[in-house]
């Protein structure tokens, strides 16, 4: 822990909905180049948190360090793809226009590639299966020249083999560029098959009560091996599971 | 699919071949062309007006009013129906406005246009007010049902406001655009021939329905009726057509 230059900082933020506090001096750090995974109860705030982060809501006070110039990637809940939209347009609806139309094409090609969609690029969502379509919001997210990657669990939609497809490809693509991730979930085995740091949250008003750090790269892990196992129960009674 | 589409048409003439039934029922019935004609006269009669010099003329100024009077409903309607959809406040200050206009019967407005234009614009105006309203209506509609999660998507990737309007708002809104434009063309043509036969412009479907109805022409009443169907019926094919050819993400 001590090695990781800890570049993103959330600092005692605090957050209410109708008197009832999600966040009260809350603190939370990120280290770049790394995937963090939040876990925590649902309705602690999660999404929340990931929202003050993301700038789309405001706290009612504290202070976000280092995220100023930060420009941000989502993979929501659901796809949100654009259904008028082919694969290849809704991809490209993001890229900046500062681009030129042949260097968004490329970049578009290249992560169609990389989600391994290649016949699929002029389909419409609708002619997608449910899992394709989540490829192509994982794909219009690492196509976006954004720093970091917020994710609000966007495999809970999916059913088990689908999920563990979607791990093995988010984490191939994100070898190839190592951006900076904050990933919320409620399950733990997703965190620990993605997360290089796992942070448990609290019900709210939420607090840190478990923060693993994992170095084994994504794809040498087996969830059979005991030192998995004795991590899996460790976060479980974090949990409070 | 197949069979219960030829089915569907099979259903649909049989429609047709009953209306013609009961018209010429009512002809046998009735006996007299100065009250009910017989159809294959009066279809006689829709083919001589085909084959008559005026007649594209004629036709043609109908349809032509149609089309000025739907382009401008058309933009103003999309323009309104654009703002007040995303402005709460436009909304509600227009609201009143729209159902004021939609409540008006037609012939009042008819009136009052007589006296304020002329007999060429009347009927342009008749229109324009009568088709305004269900395009502004069903765009407001169209963009109220805009999924948030897209628009927030959007703005969470930081596309520009105008990118959002031309790109996820006007999309989503296509299909209520089209059909508030294939009610408010249904309507309008209706609006337009009345107009037409209480201004009498010089050209007009709706003079010559006048004036066949003075001189107890009633298949040429009835002929003129039957071509104004056929180009109400026309133009909803119209839109149909650039239904699939525009809305071709649905499946």
């Amino acid at each position: 822990m001590e090695s990781v230059v800890m570049g993103l900082q959330v600092k005692n933020i605090s957050k209410s909905y109708n008197g009832n506090f999600l966040y009260r001096d809350f603190n939370i750090e990120f280290s770049e180049g790394t995937i963090t995974c939040i876990l925590g109860p649902s309705g602690c705030g999660k999404t929340t948190l990931l929202n003050i982060i993301g700038k789309v809501i405001p706290p009612d006070s504290g202070n976000l360090i280092g995220f100023d110039d930060k420009q941000f990637s989502y993979i929501f809940q659901e796809p949100r793809l654009l259904p008028w939209k082919t694969v290849r347009g809704n991809i490209e609806f993001v890229l900046s226009r500062d681009l030129s139309a042949d260097e968004r094409k490329a970049q578009v090609e290249l992560l169609i590639r990389l989600v391994e969609l290649e016949g699929f690029a002029n389909y419409y969502p609708s002619q997608l299966s449910g899992g394709m379509r989540q490829r192509v919001s994982i794909a219009r997210a690492f196509a976006c020249p954004s720093d970091i990657i917020l994710m609000d669990e966007p495999l809970s939609g999916l059913d088990i083999t689908l999920r563990q497809n979607m791990i093995r490809w988010f984490s191939q693509i994100w070898r190839s560029d190592r951006r900076t991730v904050i990933f919320v979930t409620h399950d733990v085995k997703e965190a620990l098959l993605l997360g290089n740091q796992i942070v448990v949250l609290s019900q709210a008003p939420a607090r840190i009560v478990a923060h693993e750090t994992i170095n084994e790269p994504a794809e040498s892990r087996s969830m059979g091996e005991p030192h998995f196992k004795k991590l899996k129960q460790k976060l479980l009674n974090a949990l409070g599971q | 699919m197949k069979i219960s589409f030829t089915k569907k048409q099979y259903i649909s003439f049989a429609s047709v071949a009953v209306m013609l039934v009961v018209w010429k029922i009512l002809a046998i019935y009735f006996d007299s062309d100065f009250i009910v004609p017989p159809p294959e006269d009066t279809f006689l009669t829709v083919v001589k007006l085909f084959g008559d010099r005026g007649f594209i003329l004629v036709a043609g100024t109908t349809i032509l009013r149609g089309i000025i009077g739907f382009i401008v409903s058309g933009i103003l309607g999309m323009g309104v129906g654009i703002l007040a959809g995303i402005n709460p406040g436009f909304n509600a200050f227009i609201n009143p406005m729209l159902v004021s206009i939609r409540s008006t019967p037609v012939i009042a407005l008819i009136l009052l246009a007589l006296i304020w234009f002329s007999p060429d614009v009347v009927p342009v105006f008749i229109a324009m007010l009568t088709m305004f309203p269900f395009i502004c209506t069903n765009v407001v509609d169209g963009i109220r049902s805009v999924d948030p999660g897209l628009i927030e998507m959007a703005r969470f990737y930081r596309v520009g406001r105008r990118r959002i309007i031309n790109e996820v708002y006007i999309p989503a809104i296509m299909p209520f655009i089209i059909s508030g434009a294939s009610s408010a063309m249904g309507i309008g043509w209706r609006a337009i021939i009345i107009g037409e036969v209480l201004s009498q412009p010089q050209y007009g479907i709706g003079t010559r329905m006048q004036s066949a109805q003075t001189f107890l022409n009633v298949d040429a009443v009835i002929a003129w009726t039957l071509i104004a169907i056929l180009i109400s019926y026309g133009f909803e094919k119209l839109i149909r057509w650039g239904e699939r050819k525009i809305v071709t993400w649905k499946v």
